[in-house]
């Protein structure tokens, strides 16, 4: 008798349900497919009643009928999910940017800034851009009679480097070119370096391959032409240091307003974008 | 040298001074730090007179500064000492203009003009 009854209760339901549902929408009751639709909506009802139940006491349920679905667990879990996601998505932002910048560079063919060159370093041994490639190099141009800038600039890089070298050591290679070849030798440049950082390296060769070299890298310097031997002069250049990526692309200019430290985080901070291999040594 | 070495270091060093004042080699760290402090201090006194353009007014700046040029030429490479004036009344311009410009409500960028070291 009871099991009847059970049986009964929810075909009435159903059928009630079927009801409300034909009258809502009358011509929707003559498709097939009506009835079965109907059907599991009115199934879909079922366990919200059965979850009545769950709750053990009265309170319980009081309480869970007075805040809804909204539950502290509830809140925490929506700032958690907020907050990675937009973590996330500005660091995303920011990686993208710097992405850009470091691929605006790499063109098809030929790069614009950087190519192959061959010059001398201070220990009189010859440097090639093949030597260069497999790991970052910061390359800056300048010379030692440099009244002001060069020198302040040098001593940045070599901050610079060390605040690099403290995360990534051997990933960096800090590299300086003058660009006043008749007076600097390797000689001077070996003594005028080691003044600012032991592991500079220092390149230089003859006027020819330096203008080569700082047009590639497209730097302007002038000295100026109608110099009497042994006559003291200046030569006038750009002051960028350039930072080039293990394939010798040219990745971003960093200028005299980056600090030190700013610097060395825009460097980290390409490096960790680096996918390739990376040359320690 | 032997029998005067108070002499021969004196005019070893003299030797070196002559070398970097007329550019036959590159200055070292301390002597362009004692340079730039000559210039530092060349400079303090061309402001305390009001002196713009110390190639210009070479006359008044040696009556008033003498002392100071004397120093500053003498640790200075030459080419240096007139770069440095030169580099003096560009610097003077380039403030003044961004004063101006400031007054006008441009906005400022944040390039370093000067040779202090930045401290950020």
């Amino acid at each position: 008798m009871a099991r009847a009854m059970m049986n009964l209760l929810p075909r009435t339901i159903q059928q009630q349900c079927a009801r409300s549902m034909s009258t809502a929408r009358s011509a929707a009751s003559k498709r097939p497919t009506t009835s079965s639709l109907s059907q599991s909506q009115c199934q879909s009802f079922q366990p919200l009643t059965q979850r009545r139940f769950k709750f053990k006491t009265v309170e319980e349920a009081k309480s869970r009928y007075r805040s809804g679905p909204f539950s502290w667990k509830a809140g925490l879990l929506f700032v958690l999910t907020g907050g990675g996601l937009l973590y996330y998505f500005e660091q995303e932002k920011v990686r993208m940017q710097r992405k850009r910048i470091a691929e605006s560079s790499k063109g098809v063919g030929r790069p614009k800034v950087g190519g192959p060159f061959k010059l001398m370093d201070q220990n009189g041994q010859t440097v090639t851009d093949q030597d260069l490639k497999g790991r970052y190099s910061l390359v800056y141009f300048g010379f030692t009679h440099c009244p002001d800038i060069c020198p302040e600039e040098l001593d940045k890089m070599a901050r610079m480097f060390d605040l690099v070298e403290q995360q990534r050591p051997g990933v960096l290679a800090p590299v300086f070119v003058t660009c006043d070849p008749a007076r600097d030798g390797p000689k001077e440049l070996k003594e005028y370096l080691a003044e600012f950082h032991p592991r500079f390296i220092g390149l230089t060769g003859t006027y020819d391959q330096i203008k080569a070299m700082c047009k590639a890298y497209r730097v302007y310097f002038s000295t100026p032409t109608d110099v009497k031997p042994g006559q003291d002069y200046l030569v006038d250049h750009s002051i960028y240091f350039y930072l080039m990526d293990p394939e010798g692309d040219f990745v971003e200019a960093l200028g005299r307003q980056h600090s030190p430290d700013q610097a060395a985080k825009i460097i980290l901070d390409h490096m960790k974008d680096w996918k390739g291999k990376l040359k320690t040594a | 040298m032997g029998l005067f070495p108070f002499f021969g270091s004196q005019s070893e060093e003299s030797k070196r001074a002559t070398e970097v004042r007329t550019g036959a080699v590159a200055p070292s760290r301390a002597e362009r730090q004692k340079c730039w402090e000559a210039r530092d201090a060349y400079f303090a006194c061309l402001d305390r007179n009001n002196i713009v353009d110390a190639l210009k007014e070479d006359k008044k700046a040696g009556k008033v500064c003498g002392a100071e040029s004397q120093k500053f030429e003498g640790d200075c490479a030459i080419q240096w000492v007139t770069y440095f004036k030169k580099w003096r009344v560009q610097d003077i311009q380039k403030k003044a203009r961004i004063k101006e410009l400031e007054a006008q409500g441009a906005n400022k960028l944040d390039v370093a003009t000067d040779f202090a070291p930045r401290k950020d």
